[in-house]
């Protein structure tokens, strides 16, 4: 089973996680309840608390932050690249 | 110096069933027996843009082995900080455009990126070929595109600058004395050549458990995979029999 990485938020976690892959899957696959994900924004926003202090506490808060920095340049090349290729899948399915 | 890796596959099931295997990909080891090496999965953030229909989505996977053993090899047990925490934080970003029909996915590793950082982009679409329109209910393509980079030497040159550097040399053995006797371009090309070679072993499995997912997912649909998902959490296989 797929754990948190802080233990004490594997519960909210995985009712999280079962929120989401059923909407995910019912709704959101089937086109229904495009608009917003919000029968699961409850039960993220407690997930989300829970997760904070331990993303802090293992300093992953810091390395995400070093993630975005360092990586602004890659991004602007590779990023130009993949547009294309969406772009072009966008204009292909236009049948 | 970068090394650039791509291939391209096809997934006979269809998009949506596809992206939805991608989220439960490491749900449970039960389901899928290649995702051992994933210790934890966390969500911290999850938005539909209500404009394009998009679906973002960020998590943070903790996975066992964060560079390849040969890798470590090369490097001062002063860099890796010995071989006793093998563990690595995978910072994974997607886009689900469910209208449009494609998903966009990213995943990069957050420790260790001035060693080696590695970053994959995923990018599955129903087919495109004119012949494949009735295909293209029931197959993905998936092109994935890894870009290795090593920074070694470089990141080491900015942190410290060159004074420090030096005096850091003349301290210790393993600071940058051990670049001066192996050459940092040697060793940069060494570890993208090596984890590179890893990484396509390791994209074989990653279909291998995407596939046994996809499989799962037409026998039972997600009711039951979800139920498999509980059961397996509750404790182990005894429970998922009865």
């Amino acid at each position: 089973m797929s754990q948190s990485l802080a233990p004490e938020c594997n519960e909210i976690k995985e009712r999280y996680d079962t929120c989401f892959l059923k909407w995910y899957s019912e709704k959101y696959l089937r086109g229904i309840g495009t608009t917003d994900n919000n029968e699961c924004a409850g039960l993220f926003k407690e997930y989300s608390t829970c997760l904070q202090g331990a993303l802090k506490e293992r300093g992953i808060d810091k390395l995400l932050e070093e993630a975005r920095e360092d990586n602004k340049e890659n991004d602007t090349a590779l990023m130009g690249k993949k547009k294309c290729k969406l772009s072009e899948t966008r204009g292909l399915r236009q049948r | 110096m970068v090394l650039t890796h791509t291939t391209n596959h096809t997934y006979s099931h269809p998009f949506p069933t596809v992206t939805l295997a991608f989220f439960l990909r490491y749900c449970s080891p039960q389901l899928n027996p290649f995702a051992s090496h994933v210790l934890s999965t966390d969500t911290i953030s999850s938005h539909l843009d209500p404009d394009t229909g998009r679906l973002h989505t960020t998590r943070i996977h903790l996975k066992k082995s964060r560079l390849p053993p040969a890798v470590m090899k090369l490097l001062p047990a002063s860099l890796t900080g010995g071989t006793s925490d093998k563990a690595s934080y995978i910072l994974e970003t997607s886009i689900v455009d469910m209208r449009e029909g494609w998903m966009a996915t990213e995943s990069r590793n957050l420790n260790f990126v001035g060693v080696l950082s590695v970053v994959e982009r995923q990018l599955y679409a129903m087919p495109k070929a004119p012949h494949a329109q009735r295909a293209a209910d029931n197959s993905t393509d998936v092109e994935t595109r890894v870009v290795f980079r090593s920074r070694l030497g470089e990141r080491i040159r900015d942190r410290l600058g060159q004074a420090q550097a030096q005096a850091e040399a003349a301290a210790s053995d393993s600071g940058g004395g051990f670049f001066a006797r192996l050459g940092a371009r040697g060793i940069q090309r060494s570890i993208e050549t090596l984890a590179s070679t890893k990484t396509q072993d390791q994209l074989g499995k990653s279909r291998e458990g995407m596939r046994i997912i996809l499989e799962r997912l037409r026998q039972t649909g997600i009711m039951g995979v979800l139920e498999l998902r509980k059961m397996a959490s509750q404790r182990g296989p005894e429970a998922a029999a009865h």
